[in-house]
């Protein structure tokens, strides 16, 4: 009898886990397909590789270029800026200090700073970045009587409270990665004289490659479905309002120094809930945005598979 | 006493180890005469592992650790020196489980080479070929040595890690139960080996083998929870064991 009941009851598992992997998929599949319906109909490569008009209130005229390339440079800079800093942080908690207060305190934070919303980084880099002297990194608002202030919203701006808010959650994944390495390994490098510093970034960081895509991958998909700190950091004009044109090299400063939009933003403003009523403009952005995350994810998850193809050799 | 044992190469003074508050080691004194191979024997946790690891200074990044006493390498004490990786290559280390680096055989080979000196690639490989040589692996693995170490066989990793430490010159090599992973025929290679190694080098070995002990080593330390029960010639050890503890050990009537 219990032999049979164990063997229900494992049926029974089966069902359920098989069940509710179906309904994520589908659910998945349901919102893939459902914003490709409404969108696809919009896109075309002058809706990929054209600059949104003025006003997207009242014409469907115009693409997405500018929040599409928006997108792309706010997680660049945020991966840019927040993967050093992660890195070396995970480094330190995990090799470099012992059970104590400053590691208490740091560990803190950065569960801490896991749980604060993005509309509050944002807000807190507004209030940052107007400080006249770190105009450099977005404009400078000049008053008559000499007293200036920076406007305080630009990429730079937004890439830094883009990597502030993934710093935690990269952090934590390296930390996990590095602490499943299995101890052998350094153990090896440190018997044949090798010091720390050249174990820990030669053989851990090697090993905690599949931990450093994870967090990558994570950090990534947050930065690119954030739309606080874009509303907040980066401004909202939907086209590029730096030195012209925009996309030559020598005006890429001017063009991270000033404001601009993301994907997100785009489809707030011209869904009927934002400020535009061209709902079918927000969808084939929405589709876009999908597809980038898709092909955003397996690339990086490419780059791992390589370089740890590399390493076996 | 001959004129290896009055200089020994590696000399253990009074040695006590805790990890926070346990006391793992009490005043643990042993001479290792150079050219020789000396055993430690004893039951599980009598902190055999502990000791082989003091003496190129492994245990350092366990939290908790503290020694005192003194270990001496031809004279000079392991501990004074801030940096322990100098240490770490005149004396190596080949641990129970093999474990080469997830990269091919030649790049373990020549990784500790290319970690603290410059030079021609071409020369590191042809001394790495040499090494493989002296561990009576090169035969087995001379067609594949751009392929990854983990496609060999146990012992032939372990015989490969062997032969990475060899590539330092280290003059006292430590194994900690290097062939408990092993079969009886891998195990037999690296006990005709390690006799081979020491004509060149002074050799530590920790071992539950009591038959392995008696084979290779020249001296043997029976550790007990945590001194020395008995230590001396391995001969006069197996044959003639001063105390009824050891007597029992090696006869397998240990309870
Ligand atoms: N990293 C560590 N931290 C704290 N205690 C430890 C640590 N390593 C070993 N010990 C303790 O030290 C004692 C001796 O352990 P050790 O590994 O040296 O024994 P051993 O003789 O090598 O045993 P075995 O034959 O099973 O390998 C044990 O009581 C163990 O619990
Ligand atoms: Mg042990």
């Amino acid at each position: 009898m219990r032999h049979k009941n164990h063997l229900i009851g494992d049926f029974a598992g089966h069902t359920y886990a098989w069940a509710s992997i179906g309904l994520a998929v589908a659910v998945c599949l349901f919102i893939i397909g459902n914003v490709a319906y409404l969108g696809a109909d919009i896109i075309s490569l002058e809706f990929l590789t054209q600059p949104p008009p003025a006003n997207t209130r009242i014409t469907t005229e115009g693409g997405i270029l500018t929040p599409m390339i928006g997108t792309i440079i706010l997680t660049l800079l945020g991966i840019l800026i927040a993967l050093p800093i992660s890195l070396s942080t995970a480094l330190y908690l995990t090799w470099y200090t012992k059970k104590g207060i400053i590691k208490t305190i740091i560990e803190s934070s950065v569960d801490v700073l896991a749980g604060v919303p993005t509309v509050v980084i944002g807000l807190f880099a507004q209030a940052v970045f107007t400080q006249p002297w770190l105009g450099f990194l977005s404009t400078r608002i000049h008053i008559e009587g000499g007293l200036g202030k920076a406007f305080g919203r630009s990429f730079f701006v937004a890439g830094i409270a883009m990597a502030i808010m993934i710093l935690p959650f990269i952090t934590k994944a390296i930390i996990e990665s590095i602490k499943t390495t299995p101890k052998e390994f350094p153990e090896g490098s440190f018997a044949l004289g090798a010091t720390k510093w050249r174990t820990v970034t030669k053989i851990v960081l090697n090993s905690a490659r599949p931990g450093i895509v994870t967090g990558v991958v994570l950090g990534m998909g947050r930065i690119i479905s954030d739309t606080a700190i874009v509303w907040l950091a980066l401004g909202g004009s939907l086209r590029m309002p730096g030195a012209q044109p925009w996309y030559e090299p020598q005006n890429w400063i001017s063009t991270l120094q000033h404001t601009g939009s993301t994907l997100t933003t785009y489809i707030f403003f011209t869904s009927p809930a934002g400020e535009g009523s061209n709902p079918i403009l927000a969808f084939g952005a929405a589709f876009v945005l999908i597809v980038i995350i898709i092909v955003l994810n397996a690339a990086v998850a490419a780059i791992g598979l390589i370089g740890a193809n590399k390493v076996q050799k | 006493m001959n004129e290896e044992e009055k200089n020994p190469a590696i000399k253990i003074e009074n040695v006590n180890i805790r990890y926070g508050d346990n006391r793992v080691l009490n005043d643990v004194s042993i001479d290792v005469p150079k050219n020789s191979i000396y055993a430690f024997i004893g039951p599980s946790g009598c902190g055999k592992t502990t000791m082989i690891r003091s003496i190129n200074r492994m245990n350092d990044f366990v939290a908790g650790f503290k020694l005192t006493g003194r270990v001496l390498l031809n004279g000079t004490d392991i501990y004074t020196d801030k940096k322990p990786q100098v240490l770490r290559k005149k004396i190596g280390m080949v641990f129970q489980q093999p474990n080469p680096l997830p990269v091919s055989i030649m790049q373990n080979m020549i990784l500790p080479l290319t970690e603290h000196y410059r030079g021609a690639i071409s020369h590191f490989r042809e001394l790495a070929e040499q090494k493989l040589k002296a561990c009576a692996l090169y035969g087995e693995v001379k067609d594949k040595l751009d392929k990854p170490a983990f496609e060999l066989s146990g012992g032939q990793q372990q015989r490969l890690c062997i032969a990475r430490a060899l590539m330092l010159e280290p003059s006292v090599i430590l194994f900690d139960e290097p062939c408990s992973a092993l079969d009886p025929i891998s195990t037999h290679t690296i006990e005709d080996l390690l006799i081979e190694l020491k004509k060149e080098r002074t050799i530590i070995i920790v071992t539950h083998n009591m038959e392995q002990a008696r084979r290779v080593s020249d001296y043997t330390a029976f550790f007990y929870n945590g001194v020395i029960a008995e230590a001396g010639q391995t001969n006069k050890l197996f044959f003639t064991p001063e105390t009824e503890l050891l007597e029992k050990y090696i006869t397998g009537k240990f309870s």
